[in-house]
């Protein structure tokens, strides 16, 4: 029923981490919840149900407790219910998550033959017989990659996070969307194994375009939860892409380099959660202070809530991946085994990973912008509102589970080789070869890659070597004894005021001018001119909204498709009553046809014949001529 | 070792002197009484005296950040690659870190930005992010590209292995990857035509408005993490795109990458004088050009082995 292998120990481990902290900065929130017990009883059911989705054996366990996992996280979204906007998000939350899990039950009823009890071995027997493996692909991929949030089925996580309630976004951005990848690591492996090449480069595309899209739509928000949200997915597509190197140079026979690409994966999978449950934390606690998510409205935070503001600042540093940060150490082992892709005896592969390269650069370059206006325009400068002003440090609780959570943190930097040993050992369990003796062969100090073009990086090293020369050149200054005078900030003769300085929206404005094409934001602009003139007014106006390409292209078309096909529907059922007749006729051919094709040997010609007698058969039978 | 930390020291003295050059030389083309090369060291020497401003608006960011922009750039100064056969090199740092590390002074230079809760500020920062986020695939990729023609990851040691065997068979994504970096040199560093670093004209700043609220020390810290940031820039080109002249006895090899870099910074000022800033939303224009050339020598590397 249970089972403790190297990968499930792992993922409990990933799992205590992310919330022994949060349950302390949950118990520093509580006051401030209105149904407390509600709140309690699903939030601990929600802890324990990822806890049993990762140490289940068989395929009902896992379901079951997957489907708590949703069920009770869905509820901890409408805890604090009281908007319109929070139902929906709850609603459309539920419904993504349920589209996943129908694509589980499917992956799993087959791949079980439909004995739900039998164990991870078995299904691998099953499915090494089934003569569909692409599609038991699909089925997992779009269960498990709806779940962490994977293009294109990402569009819950910027409206499901902000809504939940902080300790809550922490735990589902933090460790839930992590739970997901346990699941592609245990079925991959245990059950899927022989792997075919175009699974590995549909993951890696499906993660490369994760990652840019992720940053981009973060950079665009005003709201701090959405944008720590998209950059979720951000960090999913960067683990994707780790997963799919790995899948890639497996099924080319590179065994060692595949071992470094997982290992990369499941490391930035153990940095990802550490640093955005700790982003979270930091967020929920400058929203708690000021009673907005919208972060136009903060601003010189740093002065009163000193921790947050560090911890925050750590995180940021670290989800930015600049060294010698955990952050940095696991993109730069994802970096490492793309640049190994020159390895790879296929050119249009080795053509074809540059791009990824490219992806995956550009997106640590934007996410670094994105950081510097999250942290520069929450806690740095003068206050933009009255609440941003009285805002004070948070409860000792919710502090310690900050500090506990820098404390993880900080652990991932400074014990890197430890994690990575472990990690070794988790893809030796999963049949996988060895490679920390590779990655660390002369002791703990450098970390090689295991390409033959491989880097080295000393994370250790550096870290000393920064710090000592920081605390070198602030000991000169110090010893220098310079005098200091406090004066109001230049304005060009103006007052140095909160309306003067740059905006969120205004710090974006050049990227967002440059990705208008993919944006194309709904701007609205207006001013009130005196007496005429151009440019003089009294009051101006501008608001800037980006909706999501993917929601309105991909989401809504498809609404307007079943709009479509239910009208269409409706009409034939409103036809005479011999026609219901040639209905029943003509699902039983496409029954029997889907039977052939499915069950028997599939070749295109047949294929496209039946297709044609079907379609025949609707047009003449069931359509008949234009009225 | 004492070669070692005597390229360092070189490093740390003649960078001033080589900004110094360039404004130097820029003057005496645009037929102005050019200013002396000397004129980093008075400046810095003079801020040193100051005493220090503090903007009131400002948080403990501004009394952190300016050490944290200089020391990661002071780091990778001692992690360049050699300048004469056989002298001592870091060889547990590959090209990653070092951009890593350019990115991390840059990080702490935009908050600083940001810190001072002036206009200006913000505005230097948030067109510092934005020429930052699209400098960074074109250094990956002319990384990897330069890696492969390399053998070597690792900085030093691909600049030992080019010295020793110059990628002659490889000679067009050489090439194209040297262009990618000069592009790239420009850009980060704030030249013309990305940004001009003469002005204090709101139009124009992307470094100078970041910094406008520093005086005194901070100032000069700030002023040499930008010369810093430019001889790492410099001697990087010179050490991959021109490895030659390693092999003769130091003072001579020392000489000849003393007047690579010199070479470098004339080609700058040339570019200087004969190009406008574009505008900045032109400066993608610029930076896809650079990505373009690596994604070429990366092409050309696996499709012609040239």
């Amino acid at each position: 029923m249970f089972q403790f292998d190297t990968l499930s120990l792992v993922f409990v481990a990933l799992i205590l981490l992310g919330t022994i902290p949060n349950l302390f900065y949950s118990f520093g929130y509580l006051p401030h919840i209105e149904r407390k017990a509600h709140y309690l009883l699903h939030y601990f059911s929600f802890i324990i149900s990822m806890l049993g989705v990762v140490v289940a054996a068989n395929a009902l366990v896992f379901l079951i407790f997957w489907e708590l996992m949703s069920l009770t996280s869905w509820q901890l979204i409408l805890t604090e219910a009281k908007e319109k906007k929070t139902l929906d998000a709850a609603k459309f939350y539920f419904f993504m998550t349920h589209f996943g899990f129908l694509f589980l039950l499917l992956f799993f009823l087959i791949s079980t033959d439909g004995d739900l009890d039998l164990g991870f071995t078995d299904m691998h027997n099953i499915v090494s017989t089934f003569a569909y493996p692409t599609l038991l692909f699909f089925f997992m991929i779009l269960g498990f990659l709806s779940k962490a949030g994977a293009v294109p089925l990402h569009v819950w996580l910027p409206y499901a996070h902000p809504e939940a309630p902080s300790p809550v976004s922490a735990l589902m951005s933090g460790v839930m969307l992590k739970v997901a990848i346990y699941g592609l690591f245990r079925f991959l492996f245990d059950v899927l194994y022989p792997w075919q090449l175009e699974w590995g480069i549909l993951i890696l595309v499906i993660g490369s375009l994760s990652s840019l899209i992720g940053v981009l739509y973060a950079l665009s928000e005003h709201d701090i939860k959405a944008l720590l949200a998209n950059h979720s997915i951000e960090n999913i597509g960067i683990i994707l892409i780790g997963f799919g190197m790995g899948m890639i140079f497996d099924s080319m026979n590179l065994k060692i380099l595949s071992s470094f690409a997982f290992i990369a994966a499941l490391f930035h999978t153990f940095n990802h959660m550490s640093f955005k449950s700790l982003l979270f934390m930091g967020a929920g606690a400058v929203l708690h202070q000021t009673h907005t998510q919208n972060i136009e409205k903060y601003g010189g935070l740093i002065k009163s809530m000193p921790i947050t503001a560090f911890s925050f600042l750590l995180a940021s540093i670290s989800i930015s991946a600049l060294p010698p940060t955990n952050g940095f150490l696991s993109e730069w082992m994802i970096f490492q085994s793309m640049l190994s892709s020159s390895l790879l005896d296929n050119t249009s592969l080795k053509l074809a990973i540059p791009f990824a390269i490219f992806a995956l650069a550009m997106t640590g370059g934007l996410a670094i912008a994105c950081f510097v206006k999250a942290y520069g325009i929450t806690f740095l400068g003068l206050h933009r509102s009255t609440n941003a002003k009285h805002a004070h440090e948070v409860n000792f609780l919710m502090q310690a589970g900050m500090i506990l959570m820098v404390i993880v943190v900080l652990s991932l930097m400074l014990f890197t080789p430890l994690y990575i040993q472990w990690f070794d050992k988790v893809i030796l369990g999963l049949g996988h070869i060895s490679v920390y003796t590779k990655i660390f062969p002369n002791g703990v100090w450098h970390m090689h890659s295991v390409g033959f073009n491989g880097g080295v990086v000393s994370p250790l090293i550096l870290l000393l070597a920064l710090l000592s020369v920081t605390l070198l050149l602030m000991f000169g200054y110090k010893s220098m004894k310079v005098k200091e005078r406090l004066y109001h900030t230049w304005a060009c003769g103006y007052h140095t005021s909160a309306r003067t300085q740059y905006s969120a929206t205004g710090f974006a404005g050049p990227i967002r001018r440059f990705f208008n094409w993919l944006y194309k934001p709904d701007e609205h602009f207006s001013k009130k001119s005196i007496a005429g003139h151009q440019s003089k007014f009294s009051n101006s106006h501008y608001e800037v909204h980006v909706k999501p390409l993917f929601e309105t292209s991909l989401y809504n078309s498809v609404g307007k498709i079943a709009n479509m096909i239910s009208y269409w529907v409706y009409r034939l059922s409103h036809f005479e009553q011999t026609r219901y007749a040639a209905m029943i006729f003509n699902l039983m051919l496409m029954v029997l046809f889907s039977y052939r094709i499915f069950a028997h040997d599939f070749s295109w010609a047949t294929l496209v014949l039946e297709g044609m007698v079907m379609i025949v058969s609707i047009k003449v039978l069931i359509i008949g001529d234009k009225q | 070792m004492i070669i070692y930390l005597l390229t360092i020291v070189m490093l740390l003295l003649i960078s001033p002197l080589l900004l110094g050059f360039i404004k130097a030389l820029k003057m005496l083309l645009l037929y102005k009484r050019p200013v002396s090369i000397f004129q980093g060291y008075r400046n810095f020497s003079k801020l040193m005296q100051k005493e220090t401003v503090l903007s009131s608006e400002s948080s403990s960011i501004t009394r952190v950040a300016p050490f944290l922009v200089l020391s990661p750039l002071l780091v990778t100064l001692f992690f360049l690659p050699p300048v004469v056969q056989g002298a001592f090199y870091v060889s547990f740092v590959d090209a990653f870190t070092i951009t890593g590390l350019i990115a991390l002074s840059t990080f702490f230079l935009m908050l600083l930005g940001l810190d001072s809760a002036s206009a200006f500020g913000g505005m230097g920062s948030s067109r510092e992010a934005f020429i930052a986020a699209l400098v960074e695939p074109a250094m990956v990729l002319t990384v990897f590209s330069v890696s492969m023609m390399a053998g070597d990851l690792g900085v030093g040691q691909a600049g030992v292995n080019l010295a020793a065997h110059f990628p002659k068979e490889h000679m067009a994504s050489f090439l194209f990857s040297a262009i990618s970096f000069f592009i790239l040199l420009i850009a980060e560093n704030g030249r013309i035509p990305v940004d001009n670093p003469e002005t204090h004209l709101e139009l124009t700043m992307v470094h100078e408005a970041m910094i406008l609220d520093l005086t005194g020390v901070y100032l000069a810290i700030i002023e040499s993490a930008a010369s810093v940031k430019f001889v790492i820039f410099a001697s990087l080109f010179a050490s991959l795109f021109m490895p030659f002249g390693l092999q003769y006895t130091a003072p001579i090899a020392f000489g000849l990458f003393i007047v690579k870099l010199f070479a470098i910074a004339t080609a700058v000022a040339l570019i200087e004088v004969n190009t406008a800033k574009l505008r900045l939303f032109k400066v993608p224009n610029l930076l896809g050009i650079a990505i373009v050339f690596a994604f070429l020598s990366l092409i050309t590397f696996y499709v012609l082995g040239a």
